[in-house]
């Protein structure tokens, strides 16, 4: 490694301390430390009157509580949420004297004398808890997905509805501007908004059965919006009708939406025990450090602080979060993993390792204890860079080096050949190379990652937000060498995750020591920096590609060399995925995922496939152009029709995706030769295309009927956003062939549901759907042998199927169709048109279907233009964390997403279902960056396609397109 | 955040002696408006002070009225007065449209229901070294990190020890507008004219304005437009809202059929203070604003701009931005 001018030591003692972010400690203790002994007796409290909800109330506040701690904590109002506590998101959004605020960043003192309206205070009419009519709207239009968002995005619409009582969508979108959505349902939310206020003239109700017509095809606006603009249509693949059912395909609000639109809804963080007590974690400040000394007396002699745990005291592995390629850290695993993440590590190797861990009566002496914990640190050379990190002279974050070893504990990259890709070249008439880049993206799911453990005994209870309880239990068991019968894992809200809320996270295990060291339940809540920078985001990569194409187009060979950036701990793949969706005889693929000093790299939404779309579709673009042909044409040449060219489809639909979002995009009437637009106002189009994994698998469901005629259906699902419980619900009636009114759906409870598989690679409705409709055949079977229970009789039906696929492999096939406008002066992009085509099988609930694909692609377009994780490389720390730093889209950024789904049934998956969840993110990215190439003509190749890369492709000398306006 | 003593003063003098007694006592003040930005900062520890004064407590603060000072017409805007009653004011948008403007354009509705006029112009910086706590310049440290490292937000223009921009909107139109600004502290009332406020690292790295300690912006005081005044507020965000400006421009018109009798423009987003562009508003001084001229004062604009290694792309932007400013402004 070169020489560097100053020593990192010397860097950050010549500038005093490098950090002062919430939870990471300078070096030395501060004057603020010394003082915080006197300030944990002696906290400032001022007696104040304010109106809640209607309500007069006289409350003793500490002078730091900010108002949404006093609703939360310590009035019970849980509706309110904290998102970010930074006033970055809205989720706390209530109403003061009327007006929306956020209420973590108004202290509680501030509103002495004043009113403050939650949206406990919404429902029309307390005893029979009628909804307000913007609750039913949100209810009726599925707005709330995981829910988190909803409660502040209510209290702004009400704001606005109290002042215009018949909003416009523009209306609505400006005044929920300061409302995120992360599951992107802004479409929902603002159809929801225009119609509580009833703008339009025609009646909206839903379809009775988002069902086709005799014709197979719903009108051209499918089931309109009443924002007025055309949202989702539900086609049927002739000549194979899909046959309707009775209840599932029909649009159906969430069987707890109104827990979502009544702030009745517990996610962890509303959760509170007898007894509780509130943990922080301090993290480390340098990104690759010896831990010398760690000494906690101040911080134990705190009073109010109750357990402190470090790396000292505390041997607990974390089995999940860093085990050779996102294998289960199973006892096979364990004997040939090198390299071990504990809960706490020492050396520690990113900014944010986490240090130590306090829990005290409250979160600001727990805080404060953080201040007390001095620790005396070696820094030690880091790198950021992946491919900088496989140089010889490279820092070794472990001792083999920065090549991440794979299950295995071989250290080599992922490597996939087929054929031969000499020979390949050698066939083609063109070869052309290029490289694409992608960045690190954080989920930024809008619950900020909580934990609450309590032990009875040697049975721990922890309440977490998991989108797999069942994975979750196995691995608490694991890494506390405790038996899986002594965990009970509860989640019955969660919001969101999209893949960083699986298995178990170390929150969990930092609880669960805590609980046990303090003898008391512990709550231990991350902020929103520590959760951006502390659990995962995607693995940014570097994508060297090199194409052999015939003169007519057809593909002769690719090569792919690829980087992946993994952070210090290997949790997940690596991987880069997409070639696999072009036909072409002779592949070379060699993927290193790499070891770097950089906040980890871990599942989100599609994993290995935006990134690896975004390279391969991007690449294939340039191709066409190069050859002058239509990207159409050129994908319709050289799309997979057989997986890996060789094994059948169970059923492929990916030619008619195509041909129906041309014809619905009007493409060919709209695409030209790119950058050919003159002027600075550019628009342009783009298409991409995916074929994504459906496969079968493994999970469990038990339904218990008793003699009132209730099915009770036990599934392990904790409903992550997508609406696995209506899903789930809708299966369990359409199987047993009764009501839904009939089914109680049990879930999000390890003791009381059995194993699912995990709301994770679109798998639950597949999986735990096919689970359900056996335990529904077993359970009509029962009743015909049997006959129905009387009195106090059951009867229980199970099934745990783990159908397998032979000789046929099963695909969700899709392709999305998006114009943008690019102004070229100004550097700024704007999606202005998006269509969307998937097959996702049978769609069990076109409402929740229809809010999944646009929030997946919505999703798509923020990587796209905007989302990156930042470092200032001399520091390796990173500069970005957080809603506003990742510029996450807001309700102005959000287009409307026009949806079609062609509907198939190859009779596999509950009634032909097959994945969706993953499916609009993974083409999203590609077909944005297209469609701006398309505009400019110039190539982006890197992304976030920001403002400035635009300008300086642009102004670079030998641009293609002058910049209408510009010599 | 760290434990402090809140104080919710009702008037200014109050105000004013909860701070001096605080610093009497040895304890660190600070004093916040709406206090979103205030909170966050204190809740990442970038602040710690012992007493924070609420100053939107006091009533009678938020006023917006006619008022003459030194015997002009003028409108006087109370410090506290909020982004939203002050982007919705009917005299201030008719009026001084730049200001409703570019109060309009901060953050979210949120936000502007709780932020003050006072607070948004005295906002600290948001170059992401300082709010990540790097010991710089603006926090008792020696160096400016982004002059070697990521400063794609950062000054093309007065940069120098440091390279921040300064956030606020509604700076740039007060200093269009000619504003005045009075202050309020243990050493009495002082006004200053809003070009005069605001200071280059250059003169005191640590500050970015002249305010001393204990002393707050208590109103703004504009002189009334002209007659056939037109002015707007164009701001440029890497999303569609809720986050600073990339480069944002205040222009004040004053036409005479389609005669551009004389110009203000400032711009934001550019330099670490609102950052006045004399060259362009003598180019335009008196003329016709065909497209032609206002490409040249786009040109003129960025004449001189220094940019740093990942900031050069703000150049075409302003140029771009200042062009099409003028041209709409123009045309409206």
């Amino acid at each position: 490694m070169r020489k560097r001018r100053i020593s990192r030591r010397k860097f950050l003692e010549g500038t005093g301390t490098a950090l002062a972010a919430v939870g990471v400690v300078a070096t030395r203790p501060t004057i603020a430390a010394q003082r915080a002994g006197a300030a944990a007796s002696g906290a400032a409290r001022t007696a104040i009157r304010v109106t809640v909800n209607g309500v007069a109330r006289q409350v003793d506040v500490d002078d730091r509580w900010t108002l949404a701690e006093l609703l939360r904590d310590h009035l019970e109002l849980t509706g309110t949420k904290i998102g970010c506590d930074r006033g970055e998101c809205g989720a706390c959004t209530v109403l003061l004297d009327g007006k929306p605020v956020y209420s973590c960043s108004q202290l509680a003192v501030w509103v002495d004398g004043r009113s403050v309206e939650t949206v406990e205070g919404l429902v029309k009419n307390v005893q029979n808890e009628k909804l307000s009519a913007v609750q039913q709207a949100f209810v009726d239009r599925d707005a709330p997905q995981c829910g988190f968002c909803t409660s502040g995005q209510l209290m702004a619409a009400k704001a606005l509805l109290s002042s215009n009582a018949h909003p416009t969508a523009e209306d609505a979108r400006a005044a929920m501007t300061g409302n995120l959505c992360r599951c992107s349902n802004y479409n929902h939310y603002v159809d929801a908004v225009v119609a509580a206020g009833g703008r339009s003239a025609e009646s909206l109700a839903l379809p009775a059965t988002g069902r086709l017509p005799a014709t197979g095809r719903l009108p051209a606006t499918g089931r309109a919006s009443l924002s007025g603009e055309p949202s989702l249509a539900i086609e049927s693949l002739a000549p194979q009708r899909v046959t309707a059912l009775n209840v599932v395909g029909h649009a159906t609000p969430r069987i707890d939406a109104v827990e979502r639109v009544t702030g009745k809804a517990k996610y962890t963080g509303d959760i509170r025990l007898p007894g509780m007590l509130y943990a922080r974690v301090l993290r480390s400040p340098h990104p690759h450090a010896r831990i010398i000394r760690i000494d906690t007396s101040k911080a134990r002699a705190l009073p109010g602080v109750k357990a402190i745990v470090t790396h000292e005291n505390c041997k607990v592995v974390w089995g999940a979060g860093g085990i050779s390629g996102g294998q289960q850290y199973n006892d096979e695993v364990k004997k040939i993993t090198k390299h071990r993440r504990y809960a706490f590590n020492n050396p520690v190797r990113f900014v944010g390792d986490p240090v130590a861990a306090v829990a005290a009566v409250d979160r600001h002496t727990a805080e404060d204890a953080l201040q007390l914990i001095d620790v005396e640190y070696e820094p030690l050379a880091f790198v950021l860079d992946p491919e900088a990190a496989l140089k010889p002279d490279a820092p070794k974050i472990w001792p083999e080096g920065n090549l991440s070893p794979n299950a295995r504990n071989e250290l080599m990259p992922i490597s996939q050949k087929r054929g031969d890709i000499d020979a390949g070249f050698a066939q083609a008439d063109h070869v052309f190379e290029d490289r694409f880049t992608t960045a690190f993206v954080h989920n930024a799911q809008m619950e900020p990652r909580a934990a609450l453990a309590a032990w009875q005994g040697d049975k721990l209870t922890i309440y977490t937000p998991t989108q797999g309880i069942s994975n979750c239990r196995t691995d608490m068991a694991r890494d506390l060498e405790i038996p899986p019968e002594k965990v009970d894992v509860i989640c019955h809200y969660m919001g969101g995750g999209f893949g960083n809320k699986n298995q178990n996270q170390d929150a969990d295990l930092i609880a669960t020591v805590l609980a046990k060291e303090a003898g008391a339940p512990v709550k231990l809540e991350l902020s929103r920096k520590e959760d951006f920078i502390g659990v995962h985001g995607r693995w940014p990569t570097v994508q060297y590609y090199k194409v052999g194409v015939k003169n007519d187009g057809t593909l002769t060979a690719i090569q792919l060399r690829g980087y992946s950036g993994m952070g210090p701990y290997r949790k997940n793949s690596g991987s880069i995925g997409g070639i696999e969706i072009y036909q072409c005889p002779n592949h070379d693929v060699t993927v290193h995922p790499v070891y770097t000093n950089r906040t980890v790299s871990g599942n989100f939404r599609g994993p290995e496939f935006p990134q690896g779309f975004f390279g391969i579709e991007s690449m294939m673009d340039e191709v066409a152009s190069k050859l002058k042909l239509d990207p159409v044409e050129f994908i319709q040449k050289n799309m997979t029709r057989k997986f890996r060219d060789e094994t059948p489809y169970t059923n492929y639909t990916l030619d008619e995706c195509i041909r129906r979002g041309v014809e619905a995009f009007d493409w060919k009437k709209k695409w030209h030769p790119p950058g050919a637009e003159g002027g600075p106002i550019k628009h342009g189009c783009g298409v991409s295309f995916m074929a994504f994994r459906s496969g079968l698998g493994r999970s469990s469901a038990v339904i218990r009927l008793d003699s009132k005629g209730r099915y009770a259906v036990h599934v392990g699902v904790t409903d992550v956003g997508a609406g696995a419980k209506t899903t789930m619900a809708l299966i369990a009636a359409e199987a047993l062939d009764v009501p839904l009114s009939k089914i109680d759906l049990v879930w999000g409870d390890t003791d009381r549901c059995p194993f699912s598989v995990g709301e994770s690679g679109s798998r639950t409705t597949i999986m735990t759907g096919q689970a359900v409709v056996e335990a529904a055949k077993d359970l009509k079977k029962q009743i015909a042998e049997k006959g129905l229970p009387k009195g106090d009789e059951v009867l229980i039906a199970s099934a745990s199927p783990n159908p397998q696929l032979q000789g046929k492999v099963r695909n969700a096939f899709g392709a999305h169709f998006v114009e943008v406008e690019v102004d070229a002066q100004l550097g700024g992009v704007r999606v202005v048109r998006y269509v969307c085509v998937h097959d996702c099988g049978r769609i069990i609930n076109p409402l929740t279907a229809d809010s999944q694909i646009k929030g997946g692609a919505t999703m798509g377009i923020g990587m796209a233009l905007h989302e990156d994780l930042l470092y200032d490389r001399r520091s390796g720390v990173p500069l970005t964390p957080g809603f506003y730093g990742a510029r996450i889209l807001t309700h102005r950024d959000a287009p409307p997403i026009e949806v079609i789904f062609i509907e198939s049934d190859d009779g596999l998956g509950p009634f032909g279902a097959k994945s969706m969840g993953e499916s609009s993110k993974v083409p999203a990215v590609a077909a944005v960056a297209n469609a701006v190439f398309n505009a400019i003509g110039v190539r982006m190749r890197d992304l976030p396609i920001t403002r400035d890369k635009i300008l300086d492709a642009l102004e670079a000398p030998g641009a293609a397109i002058t910049a209408g306006g510009r010599s | 955040m760290k434990a402090f003593t809140n104080a919710n003063p009702k008037t200014v003098a109050q105000a004013l002696t909860f701070i001096a007694d605080a610093q009497k006592n040895g304890k660190s003040v600070a004093v916040a408006g709406g206090g979103s930005d205030m909170l966050g900062m204190m809740k990442e520890r970038l602040l710690t002070p012992d007493v924070l004064v609420h100053l939107r407590s006091i009533p009678g603060l938020d006023q917006v009225k006619q008022e003459k000072l030194g015997g002009v017409t003028g409108i006087a805007i109370g410090g506290q007065t909020t982004l939203d009653a002050l982007s919705h004011h009917d005299l201030v948008r008719r009026q001084f449209a730049v200001l409703a403007e570019a109060a309009g354009t901060v953050a979210t509705p949120q936000i502007r229901n709780v932020a003050t006029l006072a607070g948004n112009v005295c906002q600290r910086p948001w170059c992401w070294y300082y709010r990540n706590g790097f010991k710089c310049l603006k926090n008792g440290g020696n160096r400016c990190f982004s002059v070697d490292g990521e400063n794609e937000f950062h000054a093309i223009f007065g940069g120098g020890p440091s390279y921040i921009v300064h956030p606020s909107d509604t700076s740039p139109a007060l200093v269009a507008l000619d504003a005045r600004f009075t202050l309020n502290g243990a050493s009495g009332r002082r006004v200053v004219p809003a070009a005069e406020f605001f200071t280059l690292p250059s003169v005191n790295a640590a500050r970015e304005n002249v305010l001393k300690d204990g002393e707050v912006l208590e109103s703004v005081w504009i002189p009334a437009p002209g007659r056939a005044v037109k002015s707007t507020y164009h701001k440029i965000m890497d999303r569609e809202a809720w986050t600073h400006a990339v480069v944002s421009a205040a222009v004040v018109l004053e036409m005479e059929n389609d005669v551009c009798r004389s110009a203000r423009i400032v711009l934001g987003g550019v330099a670490p203070i609102p950052w006045r562009l004399p060259d362009v508003e003598k180019l335009v001084a008196g003329q016709r604003v065909t497209p032609a001229l206002a490409a040249q004062a786009g040109e003129a604009a960025v004449a001189g701009a220094r940019p740093l290694a990942k900031n050069g792309y703000k150049i075409p932007l302003t140029r771009a931005m200042v062009t099409r400013t003028l041209q709409t402004l123009v045309n409206a």
